[in-house]
């Protein structure tokens, strides 16, 4: 059919479809007398309109939504491609699944990242990813990661890099294990992986904590090359290196971003250099140089304020001094005045590494618990002065920037392997026992005890039939309090690390705006002190990034259906009572089942529906199980995977974040126990946020 | 004063309305982070019980990827549309993977990404009405627009006609015309 066809055709389909049905015929005949090719097009479309019924009314999202997610990976577990036998799955990022698995040929493990299908589909995109795969693969020096091959089997395209047991920078920093010798340690690893990098041409623009691991033994890894990731040139056949610059679009962390990043500027090797300066600050302050409330905020900051002096954070020897030279230098905002290439930096940092260190050998922090690392054995290995700089220089104008392909497997490592550390620096001291004193100072099997102990205590409180939990329920708890207490010493204000005494002394006076709308939908009050804590720490204005805000987290549309505006949600006397009542409606979907706190609990982070559907499913296969949250986790395995990884958590935190709450004497807080506040509200007023 | 927002993106959603190709690549894996993460709340089923406003969802990507408050009216537009096609682009390249991946042989495992994501069946849909709706753009363009956008953008009928910019009256007769075409064209081949 031609366009011009296809007008006539429809225009008297409109016409005739403007017709009650009855008329349609006789209206067709009419209209297309003498054209029985149009009126037969006419009808059988007329036909199809009213067969169609329903077809396409229903946007693709809604069946097709798991396909976006990918399948659960699960079901790769054993495969093999080619080569490789998949052992595990490390996790999914963005784009995809990465795994573990080990290649048969040379008995080693590697991580193995499986690419999207959009990404394969077009020949050519293929093609540049290749090259540039092999660009990246050239890089080769103890401090970066490893690209192992990329490779094709049945279809399945995947790219596989060297698989590094051990822990990112972000976990170290957050455990804050770090000695002064540790952090220099690891800067100077990373500016020697930049210099090699930055020889060769290639900006990595994306140094952060999350891109740098620490493998045992203490060998630094440079990951994820290059945040063009997010842009590729436009295409062109033409295999030679490209020399246009790159604005990107910038997603992501905007904390370590440079000054010319922040504008969209090209970048040179330069802003590697600030980016280091910046994770060199947040190792040694344990916070970030700029910080602000929104993304743009930051952006500012990084622009026109200068970070707080480093003196004030850390206990400072007098080496601390120099660093904070170095930090100053590499964070210039104009780039003419920082070091102008990584080995100047890397000159000055090992002038600072030696004035640390005792002459001979340097022992390294307390994670590596003796090993040495000779300074001779040092320098041969990770990069000999020929590396260092005339030549970085000259490549400032033609940078060659990594496609996303090959930054897709390497920033997926990344993310994977942050939740694959094995090292686990702070083991907890043998304690001397001393009953009734601090959680810290208990030794492990007391300390299940009393998370043992204070859970049931927290049930009661909370309404629900007593039982028994399993070890493996008593630790999940445990562990998600350890990663509370984790932060206890801390003073960084960086979201996610600020000290539990902070936060619950944020809590104690919104306890008495949250209390009576939950007293009076009888709603246990330990679930509406204690949901603000999992939800957003005490935040009334707290925003995540999946546009959930508020105390209690609400999605704006949600918080409207419960009579709180958009610009209302930060109000926690308006908050709360929605919160109630949309607790109160959750517990009236869930019927009897509402008996149960912790399903009501979890039905407010997965919605009423899927719970009953994870109950039905275990009542399928088990109709004597109790009906809380702890059977479902018992038997998480029998419940999809969004369950396991999401809602796995929620609980045991809700949990972890009341026992803490409720035991502020045995965890050093200065607030009394939570609970007691709303007894108390009468004497304690509230305050503004 | 410099430019705070996402850099970039405006450009490139320019770029690709003057028919740049190779901007809707470069926009794709932007937006299949966005795109996920609206799949993995309609699959969560947020906190109000009932089904998610895909709209609403593409707007608060847009929002956080454009980092202003109030994004000019031709962006959000385009973005939309953007959206729209590379939802597009991913389902059937998908789709398309997993009806290879069958007929390439019976011993042949299904390809390892595909096997529990999408049946056959929907593989086969999908890769049929990419087809009928390129055929369908032959002959009028907008009708296509207008398909993508609501069948894959999720739109509502007043939103599309908002990001194309034509009456409300134009699109509903665009989609019922559009639908009939479709759905005759799939089931002619049966």
């Amino acid at each position: 059919m031609t366009s011009e066809r296809w007008q006539q055709v429809e225009e008297v389909l409109q016409a005739a479809l403007d017709r009650p049905p009855h008329e349609r015929s006789s209206f067709l005949n009419e209209a297309c007398s003498g054209d029985e090719g149009l009126r037969q097009e006419a009808s059988s479309l007329i036909d199809a309109y009213d067969e169609a019924g329903d077809f396409i009314e229903e946007p693709a999202i809604a069946h097709d939504a798991h396909v976006l997610l990918g399948n659960n990976g699960q079901d790769n577990i054993g495969r093999e491609i080619g080569p490789y036998q998949i052992i595990e799955r490390l996790g999914a990022g963005g784009m995809g699944e990465v795994y573990l698995a080990e290649d048969r040929r040379l008995a080693r493990q590697v991580a193995l990242k499986i690419l999207p299908p959009y990404f394969v589909s077009d020949e050519a995109r293929l093609r540049r990813f290749q090259r540039e795969a092999r660009a990246a693969s050239a890089l080769n020096h103890p401090n970066i990661l490893t690209i192992h091959e990329v490779g094709e089997v049945d279809q399945v395209h995947f790219i596989t890099t060297e698989f590094v047991d051990g822990q990112t920078l972000r976990e170290l920093i957050a455990q804050e294990n770090l000695s002064l010798a540790g952090v220099l340690e690891i800067a100077i690893q990373v500016a020697e992986a930049l210099t090699v990098a930055h020889a060769a041409g290639i900006v990595h623009r994306d140094i952060k904590p999350e891109n740098i691991m620490r493998r045992r033994g203490g060998l630094v890894k440079l990951l994820d090359f290059g945040i063009a990731k997010l842009l590729e040139p436009p295409s062109s056949d033409s295999e030679t290196a490209k020399t246009q610059t790159e604005t990107g679009v910038v997603l992501g962390t905007v904390g370590y971003m440079s000054p010319e990043q922040a504008r969209a500027l090209p970048v040179d090797e330069r802003t590697d250099i600030w980016s280091l300066g910046v994770v060199l600050y947040e190792m040694l302050a344990y916070r970030v140089p700029f910080v602000g409330a929104t993304r743009m905020d930051t952006m500012v900051a990084i622009l026109e304020r200068e970070p707080a002096p480093l003196f004030q954070f850390a206990s400072a020897p007098a080496v601390l001094s120099e660093l904070e030279r170095v930090v100053s230098k590499a964070l210039r905002k104009e780039r003419d005045e920082r070091y102008q290439s990584t080995g100047e930096m890397l000159t000055d940092l090992k002038s600072v590494r030696q004035k640390l260190e005792p002459a001979g050998a340097h022992v390294l922090d307390d994670s590596m618990r003796g090993a040495r690392m000779l300074p001779g054995v040092d320098e041969d290995s990770f990069g000999p002065s020929r590396y260092e700089t005339t030549k970085a220089r000259s490549y400032r104008y033609g940078l060659q920037v990594l496609s996303i392909a090959v930054l897709i497997a390497v920033m997926i490592v990344t993310a994977l392997l942050y939740g694959r550390s094995k090292l686990r620096a702070n083991a907890v001291a043998p304690a001397t026992i001393a009953s009734g004193k601090l959680y810290l100072k208990m030794d492990p099997a007391e300390q299940l005890a009393f998370v043992d102990e204070q859970e049931q205590r927290i049930s009661a409180m909370m309404g629900d039939r007593p039982m028994k939990l399993n070890d493996e329920a008593i630790n999940a708890i445990k562990s998600n309090l350890d990663r509370y207490l984790a932060r206890t010493d801390s003073t960084s204000a960086k979201p996610g690390a600020e000290s539990l005494r902070v936060i619950y002394g944020r809590a104690a006076p919104i306890i008495p705006l949250i209390a009576p709308s939950f007293s009076e939908r009888k709603i246990p009050l330990v679930v509406g002190i204690y949901l603000p804590m999992i939800e957003s720490e005490y935040k009334p204005c707290y925003e995540n990034s999946a546009g959930s805000k508020g105390l209690f987290q609400f999605m704006p549309q949600t918080a409207e259906q419960y009579g709180v505006a958009r610009g209302e949600m930060c109000d926690v006397e308006k908050m709360a009572p929605a919160a109630a009542h949309y607790i109160a409606d959750r517990m009236a979907e869930l019927g009897d089942d509402s008996q149960s706190m912790t399903l009501v609990l979890l039905s407010y982070n997965r919605g009423a529906d899927s719970v009953r559907e994870a109950l039905r499913r275990l009542r399928e296969t088990d109709s004597h199980y109790e009906r809380n949250f702890w059977t479902l986790f018992a038997n998480r395995d029998k419940l999809d995977d969004s369950f396991r990884n999401e809602s796995a958590y929620y609980i045991p935190s809700f949990f972890a974040a009341a026992i803490i709450g409720e035991n502020p004497q045995t965890f050093d807080l200065q607030t009394p126990p939570l609970s007691t506040i709303v007894s108390n509200s009468a004497s304690t007023k509230p305050s503004p946020n | 004063m410099m430019a705070l927002s996402t850099p970039g993106l405006t450009e490139l959603l320019d770029d690709w309305q003057q028919g740049d190709r190779s901007a809707l690549e470069r926009l794709t894996p932007l937006i299949y982070d966005e795109l996920r993460r609206i799949a993995h709340r309609y699959v969560r089923r947020e906190r109000n019980g009932h089904t998610l406003q895909t709209t609403a969802l593409v707007n608060e990507a847009y929002l956080r990827l454009a980092g202003q408050e109030k994004p000019e009216w031709q962006n959000r537009a385009h973005f939309f549309a953007v959206t729209a096609q590379v939802m597009r682009h991913i389902l059937t390249d998908h789709a398309r993977r997993r009806r290879y991946a069958k007929h390439g042989g019976e011993a042949q495992q299904v390809s390892l990404e595909e096997a529990s994501a999408m049946t056959y069946q929907r593989a086969a849909e999908l890769v049929a009405l990419d087809e009928a709706l390129d055929g369908l753009a032959k002959i009028d363009p907008r009708k296509s627009r207008v398909v993508e956008l609501r069948y894959f953008g999720g739109l509502s009928l007043e939103e599309t006609a908002d990001v194309l910019g034509i009456s409300l009256m134009t699109v509903r007769r665009d989609w019922r015309a559009a639908k009939a075409w479709l759905f005759r064209t799939m089931n002619d081949e049966g």
